[in-house]
């Protein structure tokens, strides 16, 4: 991964700079200060934090896919999501909390689990109420 | 003989420590959440959300079953079997949160987080809309995460009415849902039509779930939630600024305008919104008044000063020939 970054890096460093200087040099007439990009400012959002967005999407799209998503679902599932999400998910989603309600219990977590829905602690077992 | 006696006293006192330990970890006992005066007086006893249909999840699909709740309550109507491949991630047999909130862009509906608490939650239920709850059933170190569709209370009872796994109209005790909430730092949204806006939301969240909505269905679908923003928080530059974005890509100039003159006056300090102001009046030949405003744009400090200086020698350039 960090390989990969060190490649892409550079490529996309220059990709962006080369990218950027037309809308300078050009100027064009009318073209507004995007909402986006404004809030975007608001929050300092400068360079590297945008090279880190796109590494971010190619990092998620990668993981989705990995995770088993469809290889034509992956596309619109992150065109869906927002550069904040996005990165979110590319820190941690290993770490993320995966909604499905399944517990993978022992006996040892049968047992404290029971005694904590009788506290009115969790919510596993409907049967203790 | 002797020395299995001991281990087993061993194993018994390991035990108890354990329990005690987890006792300890877990900081008392479940208590029902306390609201403040305030909401216990304007908040009705009783609230139910009428009409919201019950989708019952498969195993592990209480992601997309909840969501499929939740876009029908809002007028969307798309099965459980469509919501899966879009947000059910088969590796962890589950769906995280980005993707809830993404899914729900994709059926044009705004994800607004959930803010307020438990107060929030029933203000939100109060108002008709049903809110999506992430819980975590189980203990911090064996977690059950599910997610469930909130749709009224009764207070009298001290209970939450959720849609929730294969129980439709679920009724749990406030204390007990409070404890397995909170688990999750109070996790929740609901999916709003654009124009509707939540009962408590943060000016800056609002502006950010509205603007990431939009880039997901275009400044169109858009507009009318800017629009709303503006009428809640008309003290807000930035909702003003994003209105006149909206109205200048559907084609609406001189409302766009207006727009972004509001956000002037509301903050004369908004560099972007003179800058904008001042190339919508040059189009359409507004001489006068857009000099005026690209001068102020020029003016202002910020990353926007250098693109208005160049528009101004531009203008100059154009002048002069």
């Amino acid at each position: 991964m960090k390989r990969l970054s060190r490649l892409i890096s550079p490529l996309l460093i220059a990709a962006l700079v080369l990218g950027s200087l037309p809308a300078v040099a050009a100027t064009s007439q009318n073209e507004l200060v995007g909402t986006a990009e404004a809030l975007d400012a608001r929050t300092l959002k400068d360079d590297r934090q945008r090279i880190h967005d796109v590494l971010a999407r190619e990092d998620v799209q990668r993981q989705l896919a990995l995770q088993g998503v469809d290889a034509d679902e992956v596309e619109s599932r992150l065109a869906a999501l927002s550069d904040a999400e996005v990165s979110e998910m590319a820190e941690r989603l290993d770490q993320m909390p995966a909604g499905a309600s399944v517990v993978g219990a022992l006996f040892a977590a049968f047992v404290i689990l029971l005694v904590t829905d009788i506290l009115g602690l969790t919510d596993v077992y409907p049967f203790t109420r | 003989m002797h020395h299995l006696l001991r281990q087993r006293r061993d194993a018994r006192f390991a035990g108890v420590f354990a329990l005690l330990v987890l006792m300890v970890s877990l900081g008392g006992c479940a208590t029902t959440p306390s609201l403040s005066a305030e909401a216990a007086r304007s908040l009705p006893d009783r609230v139910f959300v009428e009409d919201v249909p019950f989708h019952g999840q498969r195993e592990y699909q209480c992601g997309p079953a909840s969501l499929a709740m939740a876009l029908a309550a809002s007028g969307v109507d798309v099965a459980v079997d469509d919501l899966i491949p879009q947000v059910f991630l088969p590796g962890r047999q589950g769906s995280v949160q980005p993707e809830m909130l993404a899914t729900v862009r994709r059926h044009g509906r705004i994800p607004f987080r959930l803010e307020g608490g438990f107060a929030g939650l029933l203000a939100e239920l109060d108002a008709g809309r049903p809110v999506v709850v992430m819980q975590n059933l189980s203990l911090p170190w064996w977690p059950e995460w599910h997610y469930a569709l909130a749709i009224g209370y009764d207070r009298p009872a001290e209970q939450i009415i959720l849609h929730s796994g294969m129980t439709p109209q679920r009724r749990t005790g406030f204390a007990r849902f409070e404890a397995t909430w909170a688990r999750s730092q109070r996790w929740g949204f609901s999916a709003l039509t654009p124009g509707k806006m939540p009962q408590h939301v943060d000016p800056d969240a609002a502006l950010r779930a509205i603007s990431n909505f939009s880039e997901v269905q275009g400044p169109v679908a858009a507009l009318p939630a800017w629009q709303a923003l503006v009428e809640r928080h008309p003290e807000q530059a930035m909702a003003h600024f994003a209105l006149g974005n909206a109205r200048y890509a559907n084609g609406h100039v001189e409302a766009a305008i207006d727009a972004f003159r509001e956000a002037t006056d509301r903050n004369p300090g908004m560099g972007e919104a003179w800058l904008n102001l001042g190339l919508l009046l040059q189009a359409q030949g507004r001489d006068a008044a857009a000099q005026k405003a690209l001068e102020k744009a020029a003016d202002t400090s910020g990353p926007w000063q250098q693109r208005a200086r160049q528009e101004l020698k531009q203008r100059q350039k154009q002048r002069s020939t």
